[in-house]
């Protein structure tokens, strides 16, 4: 067994005992798992609400929801796609609390797609090699929340579509198709801010 | 393969393209463009993997509320004096103190000042990010005490005393930027019951 497999193991055993001894009330068990995912889920809230003080309260409401439920928790499916499931629901719910427009995973999005239709004979942006980190943070900013769900939940934190069709609850053609306008999206958002800033004195 | 079926099958097949879309990549360069451009999308995305980790205070309230709600069963060690319930040698003090913590701060929030533990030494001696030096001479005093009946727990209230104060500072920033939001003033009512938790313990480790 290689030595990152064997880690791995090692860290499903340890979560695995983890939430065996949580369900029995171990706070030391909770506090294992929480230490365990915290970073996922705040990332996941921080960039969908662009606010630290907002993505706590979301991660702590998350944490809590997954707690109080913890007791059911079977194994049908991998604890962290659970977790992020808990997570996704409490941001969006808050998103809908605030009025905020979150596009539904399943709505196919005409207007998007002629905006993002590539017209011939348009200059390419060419960005590889001149997106940086920051860049990229911003637009990803910019996008709307349904697509910076599926793009943060698959490019940043690695997650496959089937993966995601249950945290979201969506099919994955429609988790490929979402992962794709989302990447036009910010390809869109990074050409104009490439042309600003060269148009700029 | 045109351009228009290139792109209508690319997000089906990303990552495991036909040998006709392969071919159509090699020929056609503003689809090559393309599928770089959002190559490169992706790639940078791994950069955005979370690095940033909420606050202490996060797990402190989870922890709490845990405790409130029964679903923690048993007594977990003293390894952070915020969440150890103490033995009540002076029962009818305890509650007082945090009673009267809780409420001094919210008096002093919805005045618009600073509640005792931000004064603004707390900020002038912040020296660098992160770094913060308690300068409430309540809380030296009270940090005092402890240090004369038990000097090893001192540095142990302190990191929960800082902590603590940069969660009120949050929480206060927040509630009064979002002055109709519910979950803003909650946070601010939990930050100000952990600060009167933390008193609680303090205290009692300083009474003889």
């Amino acid at each position: 067994m290689t030595d990152a497999k064997k880690l791995q193991t090692e860290k499903q055993l340890s979560e695995a005992q983890a939430i065996e001894r949580a369900k029995q009330g171990d706070a030391e068990a909770f506090e294992t798992l929480y230490h365990l995912h915290k970073r996922r889920v705040y990332s996941l809230c921080l960039r969908m609400t662009a606010n630290t003080a907002a993505a706590e309260d979301l991660t702590q409401e998350a944490f809590l929801q997954l707690f109080r439920k913890i007791g059911t928790f079977r194994g049908e499916s991998a604890f962290s796609t659970w977790l992020h499931r808990m997570a996704v629901n409490v941001v969006l719910m808050q998103l809908r609390k605030k009025g905020l427009p979150v596009v539904s995973l399943e709505e196919s999005l005409e207007s998007d797609d002629e905006t993002l239709k590539k017209e011939p004979g348009a200059e390419d942006a060419n960005l590889a090699g001149s997106n940086d980190r920051l860049r990229l943070q911003h637009a990803v900013g910019a996008l709307p929340p349904g697509y910076r769900m599926i793009f943060m939940l698959h490019d940043v934190e690695g997650y496959e579509h089937n993966e995601i069709a249950e945290i979201v609850g969506c099919s994955i053609g429609n988790s490929k198709s979402q992962l794709h306008k989302a990447r036009m999206k910010l390809r869109e958002l990074l050409k104009t801010s490439r042309a600003e800033k060269a148009g700029k004195p | 393969m045109t351009c228009d079926e290139f792109q209508r099958v690319l997000p089906e097949s990303w990552g495991a393209q036909s040998s006709e879309e392969q071919e159509h990549v090699k020929s056609c360069r503003s689809c090559a463009d393309l599928v770089l451009d959002l190559q490169a999308i992706s790639d940078t995305a791994r950069l955005l993997q979370a690095t940033d980790e909420p606050s202490p205070r996060v797990w402190n309230s989870i922890e709490i509320a845990l405790r409130r709600e029964g679903l923690i069963h048993e007594a977990r060690p003293l390894r952070s004096f915020v969440f150890a319930w103490p033995q009540r040698r002076l029962a009818w003090l305890m509650p007082l103190t945090a009673v009267l913590a809780l409420v001094f701060g919210v008096l002093i929030f919805e005045r618009g000042g600073r509640s005792p533990g931000m004064s603004s030494g707390v900020e002038t001696r912040q020296s660098t990010p992160g770094e913060f030096t308690l300068a409430s001479a309540e809380e030296e005093q009270l940090l005092k005490m402890v240090a004369d009946r038990a000097p090893a727990l001192r540095p142990v209230f302190e990191s929960d005393l800082r902590n603590v104060d940069a969660y009120i500072k949050d929480a206060e920033l927040s509630a009064r930027n979002n002055p109709n939001d519910e979950i803003a003033q909650q946070s601010l009512m939990n930050a100000y019951e952990q600060r009167a938790m933390v008193y609680q313990m303090a205290l009692d480790r300083s009474v003889p």
